[in-house]
């Protein structure tokens, strides 16, 4: 094979060569250093691959056009992938409607005692009588078992704990309550009833706040 | 978008980022956007020269793909797709534009009509002192048409076959060409190298 002849088949030759161009390049350098200079550019140019980076506005004008094409929508606060933090959100709502109520209990007791003098002067009902309308004693109500059920299912660890502070504030609710219905026109008694429905809602937002991210 | 969010971006999976930019989500978007932004941008500088042009090719292609992802059903690998649309949109660029993709006349050119001179002939062979740098210069000043067919080949890894179907022609033309690129980039890399030789 003459070096002609080899450079004629040289654009159909991949990356394997046949006896007779094995054979020709032993025997000629110029065809061998050819063959070797190509195969270096072919090399070095597959390094060339993914070198270059945009600028950043290109993906801000991708993100512009996507937007404005409807094509990226509303992130949801829902993450698929994240069940723990997704009861949490869940839960959360729990927060400021807890605190709400223990505020409005809060504030329907201090008015009771000192807004409408009248109340004082009638017969003061039996300590029972308040303690179930307003619900929380020692014994669980409603949503403190829907608390407890849900730190359970999160932290199984923390659930007695939850469960006995919970029972200590409804305790220290139902006292207050009985204190302040005995002495309606003691400010002292007002300010440690609306003290221990504060600490619910302290407990409520603790236990919530946990589960969050 | 905070650091945070971009750092939880990059870690996604492609196959979850496929799936949850199906759905419009812009963080999913964002890390096919990262995973595959440098490839696509090298390609389109590379067969523009031109660093604006590149910029806006890259965002077409990345745009075209955004809007066809719902149809992407994982029969073929996610980023031979992405970088064959890639290719289509630079290419469909380039002929807006009447950029010669494979001009006729250096198609046409045979071997032996080509001309004979290889200034750098006599110089030790190149192989181990190719740089970077230097190929990038010598590629960006080949003739259009070889130089499409050299980055697809040699750069990007298309077989002759793609090439062809890409391109619109032979199968033997797009070898022809590829060969004539590398000679044409020996032949400049040996030039430059001798020049600089000769400098003081």
């Amino acid at each position: 094979m003459t070096c002609e002849e080899f450079r004629r088949v040289l654009p159909e030759l991949g990356s394997g060569h046949g006896f007779e161009q094995e054979e020709h390049l032993k025997s000629c350098c110029e065809c061998s250093d050819l063959l070797a200079d190509l195969n270096a550019i072919s090399q070095q140019a597959r390094l060339l691959q993914g070198s270059e980076s945009p600028s950043p506005w290109v993906w801000n004008s991708i993100e512009v056009a996507l937007r404005q094409e409807g094509l990226i929508r509303q992130p949801q606060l829902e993450h698929p992938r994240t069940p723990a933090p997704l009861l949490g959100w869940r839960l959360r709502w729990l927060v400021p409607l807890g605190a709400t109520l223990v505020l409005v209990f809060g504030v329907l007791i201090y008015q009771r005692g000192t807004g409408h003098p009248q109340v004082v002067q009638q017969p003061s009902p039996p300590a029972g009588v308040v303690t179930a309308n307003l619900q929380p004693a020692d014994v669980m109500g409603g949503e403190d078992l829907q608390l407890l059920k849900s730190v359970g299912e999160r932290m199984p660890s923390m659930r007695a704990t939850y469960e006995a502070d919970l029972r200590s504030v409804n305790a220290y609710i139902r006292d207050a309550e009985q204190s302040a219905n005995s002495n309606p026109n003691d400010e002292v008694a007002q300010q440690y009833l609306r003290n221990a429905y504060e600490q619910k809602a302290m407990v409520y937002e603790m236990a919530l706040d946990r589960s969050l991210p | 978008m905070t650091d945070a969010k971009k750092k939880q971006g990059d870690k996604l999976s492609e196959a979850e980022a496929i799936d949850r930019a199906k759905q419009g989500d812009a963080e999913a978007f964002e890390a096919l956007y990262n995973l595959h932004k440098r490839r696509v941008y090298s390609l389109c500088l590379r067969m523009t020269a031109n660093t604006a042009a590149a910029e806006d090719l890259t965002q077409e292609a990345f745009l075209q793909l955004f809007r066809k992802i719902g149809t992407f059903r994982g029969e073929s690998a996610f980023s031979t797709w992405l970088h064959r649309m890639a290719v289509n949109v630079v290419l469909m660029q380039l002929r807006k534009k009447n950029l010669p993709v494979v001009p006729l006349d250096e198609t046409m050119e045979t071997e032996e009509e080509s001309p004979r001179k290889e200034p750098g002939a006599d110089d030790p062979r190149l192989a181990g002192s190719v740089d970077r740098m230097q190929l990038q210069r010598s590629i960006a000043s080949l003739p259009p048409g070889y130089r499409m067919i050299f980055l697809l080949h040699d750069v990007e890894g298309y077989e002759h076959n793609e090439i062809a179907a890409m391109v619109g022609c032979s199968i033997g033309n797009s070898k022809s060409q590829l060969h004539k690129a590398r000679m044409k980039l020996r032949e400049i890399l040996k030039t430059s190298r001798a020049e600089k030789a000769t400098k003081p």
